[in-house]
């Protein structure tokens, strides 16, 4: 019944999408963490690489990282917590249609605009750092994979730390925290392996790199074949372990919020 | 205290269809459209009244508070309150006057009301003792006691009202615009806020200029009254003339002993309600008295009382009538009259 | 004046009472600042770890260019925003003509109204990495050095203030793009670096026309002795030619405000 209901539910958030264009420009350009990273390290690399990357190498990085962030966004944690907040997720709750699906297709139905954004960015990426980029037709292929399994990483998590709000008054600060944490482990500040080795090693198996790194690895076709089987099933083990926690917690959430009349 | 003259009110508005095309249009030329919320405007209110504004959304009555409050500057005519000019806005002149605004509040929200009073009397500058002794009153006037230090949050909407009265006064103003006070509430607050008002206006000799579409509130606290439509005056005066100049009908409410048959009923009056034991009649001035006469010795009555028609009925003719004579006079320009905006329309 | 204090004095009264509200969240939003902190540093520490000096800066001094940042990011975060964003709130709500209509001046009223106090710890962040800095570089900041930065950072709370205040003029004429003070806080990123990381355009674009770059360099420079007194008197005028232009911003959008709308 909700695959039925999907289609309308794209189109109706689709317009919802084109009549806020405004706001969605703004919250698009304010992603700029990835540029600013980009101004530093490409001083640093200027009298010789870093590591692995050369100043187009971080160009390349950078700039991939800029496309995964944009594409995968996702802002369901401020949505849900406000309608939490407010008691309007009552009135959804009473549809015939499970909230987080509206949520998800809502964010979906934006992806038109959203690659309209980021086109520049694909554009100044082939243009500048070609070369950096990967060559493997089969990693190319298991993009799309990795992209859609990052979008729902970071969904889910979104989705999980908003439906803690049904508990808990500060879902938001732990959202912030989370986003600080990722920020580091995940690739978007600093490219993983310009870690030290310990601190990679921990952070290649946790699932913030999934989120983000992962992606841009196969933009820059890093990993062999075989190895990003591999990555691509832990991420989507990782998937399926959230959509389980979040179906925990959703179900928790709803027996409380029916005891406390919300 | 308060005169107006040949007050008017325009303002530009840039009409949009909803649509990706109408909005990319927009973008290349806007379709600007121009408003007249209040229109060549002329009236005075003398220190101490109380007076109302009637009309149906969109007349301009709120347009006209704001402008005599000096939060919108007049497009044409001359304005004085107080004896200033309230579009400059000076300090001495915002002391002296208030605006409280039915459902929007100046009270902080997460904070107990003591917490906006205190800011307030920094910002108005009122010496201690007067402060101490204008909540001591306003406590005692409105029944506060235990609200002040509760969050405003956990009020309840009548509560917040009281309270937003009470943070509005806190400086004494001389001049009192209140836009729909009672809006919202229910009819034993409204009832209280009435007598407030009334008892504040009383108490210190403060002028009141009310805005409303609930009739009672008019009925209730203002002698004098002036309906607005379309951004004109219609009428200015007490409220009994109006009620007579509209409607010279009145209704004849009987109580039977036993049915009567309608045509025995046509005869005396319009037929308004039929029932077994109740009837009302509307009657025209000249035909009251034989009605009356007539029901009296050939119905059998329990109890006969004539009344004016509510208000209601009398300010939907007088609206009606007015739209009518729009229609029939509009000219062929394109200023739309009316139509009252929400704040921040862009 | 004395009324001024008093006004003050009652304003930041009340906003600190209200961050005070809720005492949990006063403690995590207190951890969180921690946190970024913490976040802040970590590119830095990753690329002192492989280069000794960076754009003509070495760590330590690079370290007082961050600290700077966390200050200003800390009274940005904490004190600007919030009260600005009120003021969009107060449009869009209907309640601006409150503030209008009190015997006082609007700006004075909007800046103040909502303080979060717990950024304070930023503050002390920054003290502390200041504290490290010079304990590195093995000396201390003449009196003269700390009374130039500290007359720096006046200028550059001023500017960030002032262009603050200019979004929010544009954002009363055009309501719907209010989240571009959110855009400007995140632009407000490259102040992390010392303005000598970036190179041509760039390098235009953020010292001549949005000086940000210079809001975190200037105070710097200035504790270690390198500032000239013309470029701090330049930049002095600079600032208080800014805070005057967007004054009259801020009244012309009021003046608009109060005759263009209904």
């Amino acid at each position: 019944m909700a695959v039925k209901a999907y289609p309308a539910l794209l189109r109706t958030g689709f317009a919802a999408a084109v009549a806020y264009r405004a706001e969605f420009l703004i919250w698009m350009f304010s992603t700029n963490m990835p540029l600013i990273m980009l101004a530093l390290w490409a001083a640093v690399a200027r009298n010789g690489p870093v590591g692995p990357y050369t100043q187009r190498g971080f160009v390349a990085y950078y700039l991939a990282t800029l496309l995964v962030r944009l594409m995968s966004g996702a802002w369901v944690v401020w949505e849900l917590t406000m309608e939490i907040r407010q008691g309007t997720l009552a009135l959804r709750l009473l549809r015939p249609l499970h909230p987080l699906v509206a949520y998800s297709a809502e964010n979906l139905a934006a992806l038109p605009l959203r690659g309209v954004i980021a086109l520049p960015v694909v554009g100044i990426l082939l243009w500048s750092a070609r070369a950096h980029l990967g060559h493997d037709p089969f990693l190319w292929a298991i993009f799309p994979v990795a992209m859609l399994g990052a979008w729902l990483l970071t969904f889910l998590v979104m989705a999980i730390i908003g439906t803690l709000a049904l508990f808990l008054e500060s879902a938001t600060s732990l959202f912030e925290a989370w986003l600080g944490i990722s920020a580091v482990l995940s690739g978007y500040l600093i490219p993983l392996d310009l870690f030290p080795h310990a601190v990679q090693r921990v952070a290649l198996v946790l699932p913030f790199r999934f989120l983000l790194s992962f992606p841009v690895e196969l933009i820059l076709g890093k990993p062999a074949r075989g190895d990003a089987l591999l990555l691509l099933a832990a991420q989507w083990g990782y998937v399926l372990l959230f959509l389980a926690v979040l179906s925990a917690v959703w179900r928790a959430g709803l027996r409380r919020y029916a005891a406390y009349g919300g | 205290m308060i005169a107006v003259e040949h007050l008017t009110k325009e303002y530009r508005v840039h009409r949009r269809e909803p649509g990706l095309r109408a909005a990319l249009r927009s973008l290349v030329r806007r379709s600007m459209e121009t408003v007249r919320a209040v229109d060549d405007v002329t009236f005075e209110v003398g220190a101490g009244e109380r007076v109302g504004f009637l009309g149906p959304n969109g007349a301009g009555k709120t347009t006209t508070l704001k402008v005599l409050s000096g939060l919108l500057h007049p497009t044409s005519g001359k304005v004085t309150v107080a004896g200033e000019v309230p579009k400059e806005r000076s300090t001495s002149f915002l002391k002296q006057i208030t605006l409280v605004m039915g459902q929007k509040q100046q009270l902080l929200w997460d904070l107990p009301p003591s917490e906006t009073f205190l800011l307030n009397r920094a910002i108005y500058d009122i010496p201690r003792a007067v402060y101490d002794e204008t909540v001591d009153e306003l406590t005692k006037l409105l029944g506060l006691g235990p609200l002040l230090g509760k969050p405003t949050r956990q009020l309840s909407l009548g509560e917040r009202m009281k309270c937003e009265l009470a943070v509005a006064l806190l400086h004494r103003p001389r001049v009192l615009f209140l836009d729909e006070p009672t809006i919202g509430l229910d009819v034993s607050m409204q009832a209280t806020v009435r007598s407030f008002v009334r008892a504040y206006n009383e108490r210190f000799s403060a002028t009141v200029l009310l805005t409303s579409h609930y009739m009672d509130d008019v009925a209730e606290l203002c002698p004098r009254v002036l309906v607005i439509d379309h951004g004109r005056v219609i009428f200015d005066g007490a409220l009994g003339e109006l009620v007579k100049r509209i409607r010279p009908d009145k209704r004849v409410l009987l109580r039977l002993s036993r049915p009567v048959q309608r045509r025995d009923l046509e005869a005396l009056g319009t037929i308004v309600e039929h029932g077994e034991e109740a009837v009302v009649l509307q009657v025209s001035h000249g035909q009251l008295q034989s009605s009356v006469q007539r029901a009296l010795t050939q119905l059998p009555l329990r109890d006969l009382t004539v009344e004016d028609p509510p208000l209601e009925e009398v300010m939907r003719e007088l609206f009606a009538r007015g739209a009518k004579a729009e229609e029939r006079a509009l000219p062929a320009t394109g200023v739309a009259r009316g139509a009252e905006h929400t704040d921040g329309a862009a | 004046m004395k009324r001024l204090f008093a006004i003050v004095r009652a304003q930041l009264r009340a906003s600190a009472a209200l961050a005070l509200q809720y005492r949990v969240e006063f403690v995590v939003e207190g951890a969180l600042a921690v946190l970024w902190v913490g976040v802040t540093l970590i590119p830095i520490l990753v690329v002192f770890g492989r280069t000794q000096v960076l754009a003509g800066w070495s760590f330590p001094e690079m370290l007082l260019v961050l600290g700077w940042f966390v200050a200003l990011k800390g009274f940005l975060e904490g004190a600007v925003s919030p009260s600005l964003m009120n003021v969009i709130e107060h449009v869009r709500k209907g309640t601006l003509d409150f503030i209008l209509l009190k015997p006082a001046d609007a700006q004075l009223l909007v800046s103040i109204a909502k303080i979060e106090p717990w950024r304070v710890v930023d503050l002390a962040g920054a003290l502390l990495i200041f504290v490290y800095a010079f304990h590195a570089l093995g000396r201390v900041p003449s009196a003269l050095d700390v009374a130039a930065s500290l007359a720096m950072l006046v200028a550059a709370l001023l500017v960030l203030y002032s262009i603050s205040i200019l979004v929010v003029s544009i954002a009363f004429i055009a309501v719907r793009v209010d989240n571009l003070l959110y855009l400007f806080q995140s632009v407000f990123d490259v102040a992390r670096w010392p303005s000598t990381i970036f190179r041509g355009a760039l390098a235009v674009v953020f010292t001549y026309l949005l000086p940000l770059a210079l809001m975190t360099t200037y105070p710097a420079l200035a504790l270690l002795g390198k500032l000239t007194p013309a470029t701090a008197f330049g930049s002095l005028l600079g600032t208080v030619a800014f805070a005057a232009f967007a004054r009259l911003a801020w009244r012309a959008s009021i003046g608009r405000y109060t005759s263009a709308s209904s």
